[in-house]
């Protein structure tokens, strides 16, 4: 397109464009638009179908847990056997986030950092609970011992994967600091600052088998997902927001 | 593939060359694969999950040597198709006509879907650590092993349709500005998709213990795995076909 062109014949030839986004790439909305749509799915996931947020209790007895799982088992197999179709969508949102770290002017180790913590994260952090709950409603019959096993372990690996999220939390939130090409705002930094504050807070469900420090309790698991959605929503809302800004023609990263 | 004499010593010569060797872990440990799954005595053909505990300790009784051989095999070497997958991460970086992100994305999912593959030789190999541990015990861990091995195939499909995206995104034509075009063959992109979609219907092998659905079964078991043994050789080609591409729009071969 001539950029001297009479308006009326510019409306015309570019007729598709203003309908497009104006700013950011096609690829990048179509990674874009996965995210939410992951997370949602996520969501459904974990809260309606597989009773796994809010988590079941951790002080009851071997028949209780073989319970859940027997009055559970047709939706843990939807929402597992779902989850470990779609949890690519893991690796996508992780991949885009990692995509806008390296436009920062705070260089690669960074978003490289975020990468690794997260890409590692997703097997004790979602996969594993599936593999757990899906092999103990896989044969119903099982001994009740070894599905209370399966109860904590899933449980235990999923409330309680810490290391790996807050290696990226740090990450994420040095790099929002020090960059100076404004991907991100910086007080999405000291919201992710407080993720890791909630990791910390998470340690003690592997001692605690009752109250608010237990993996049900309202302060290592209640406080850290509300922390968790209001980080989410705003990471998916400035990844929005920093791919409508990104040049059209900005050339491909390094 | 022929280096030119004066090319040797260059650093775009070096990356060929390691891209090369990278490549070339496909037919290498490709062939070692398959020696541990011929090796496997629950390959051909796969065990049931029908199997009683009693029998799954048997078999792990009978066969403890050449389980050990095979497992042992995939723990040391089942990873080492990471450098492939990374030479296909930098062959994306190479499609001039995008933003990268599918390449970032591609590498987080590839390395999640590593922890997942290293994780299911683990659980044979402590079934096959003390035969003589309750049946029960043992068909656990069985059933851990292979719902890990089969059923995640959610970082593959999202590698594989990532791969599709990319190769449908390198717009680039051959022209004098950019000699090289694009990067993979369009059909590449056609290949990766399909591939990704042959793969997807063994999610359900966590859930399922009959029918071509199960873990033993023809689209859990030989379809994806096939289908994932044929993208291996036909990429290695592609790759291999794009590296001389390279090679040769870099001066480093004629």
């Amino acid at each position: 397109m001539t950029d001297v062109a009479s308006p009326s014949t510019s409306d015309t030839e570019s007729g598709a464009a203003p309908t497009t986004p104006k700013a950011g790439k096609r690829d990048v909305w179509i990674v874009f638009f996965i995210v939410p749509a992951f997370y949602t799915a996520f969501g459904i996931i974990f809260f309606a179908l597989t009773r796994t947020m809010p988590p079941p209790r951790p002080d009851i007895t071997t028949a209780q847990m073989v319970d859940f799982f027997e009055n559970h088992s047709t939706t843990i197999r939807i929402g597992f056997g779902l989850l470990i179709l779609i949890v690519g969508g893991a690796g996508i949102a992780n991949g885009i986030v990692m995509y806008h770290m390296k436009r920062m002017s705070t260089g690669s180790v960074l978003a490289y950092s975020y990468m690794g913590g997260m890409a590692v994260g997703a097997l004790p952090g979602c996969l594993l609970v599936a593999i757990c709950f899906l092999t103990a409603t896989f044969r119903p019959g099982r001994d009740p011992e070894l599905m209370a096993f399966l109860y904590d372990l899933g449980l235990l690996s999923y409330v309680g994967s810490l290391g790996c999220f807050s290696v990226a939390y740090f990450a994420f939130a040095i790099a929002i600091l020090y960059d100076r090409n404004e991907i991100f705002p910086k007080w999405l930094a000291y919201i992710s600052v407080w993720q890791i504050v909630t990791e910390i807070l998470a340690v003690p469900v592997f001692v605690s088998r009752a109250g608010a420090f237990a993996w049900n309790g309202s302060i290592s698991f209640w406080m850290g997902t509300v922390v968790f959605g209001i980080w989410l929503s705003c990471v998916i809302m400035f990844l929005k927001k920093a791919t409508e800004l990104e040049p059209v023609d900005a050339p491909p990263l390094d | 593939m022929q280096i030119l004499a004066e090319a040797e010593d260059l650093p775009k010569t070096a990356n060929i060359k390691t891209q090369l060797i990278s490549l070339w872990t496909v037919p290498v440990f490709g062939v070692v694969f398959l020696i541990a799954f011929i090796a496997f005595p629950g390959f051909l053909p796969p065990m049931s999950p029908n199997l009683t505990a009693d029998q799954v300790a048997a078999f792990y009784r009978e066969h403890t040597a050449a389980i050990r051989f095979s497992m042992v095999t995939y723990d040391l070497l089942g990873v080492m198709l990471i450098p492939f997958f990374m030479v296909i991460v930098v062959q994306m970086k190479r499609m001039t006509t995008q933003s990268h992100v599918f390449a970032y994305c591609y590498l987080t999912a590839a390395v999640s879907g590593a922890t997942v593959f290293a994780l299911a030789n683990i659980f044979y190999l402590v079934a096959a650590f003390r035969p003589e541990r309750n049946p029960e015990l043992t068909m656990l861990l069985n059933d851990m092993a292979w719902i890990t091995f089969i059923a995640p195939v959610g970082m593959i499909v999202g590698q594989n349709l990532l791969l599709g995206l990319a190769v449908y995104f390198d717009t680039s034509q051959s022209r004098p500005r950019s000699p090289a075009g694009p990067v993979f063959p369009r059909w590449v992109g056609h290949f990766s998709v399909a591939t990704a979609l042959a793969i997807a219907p063994a999610a359900m092998a966590a859930i399922v213990k009959t029918g071509p659905l199960a873990w033993d079964g023809l689209l859990s078991f030989w379809l994806r795995n096939g289908a994932y043994a044929v993208f291996l050789v036909v990429m290695f080609f592609v790759v291999r076909a794009a590296l001389q591409r390279q090679a040769v729009s870099e001066g480093v071969a004629a």
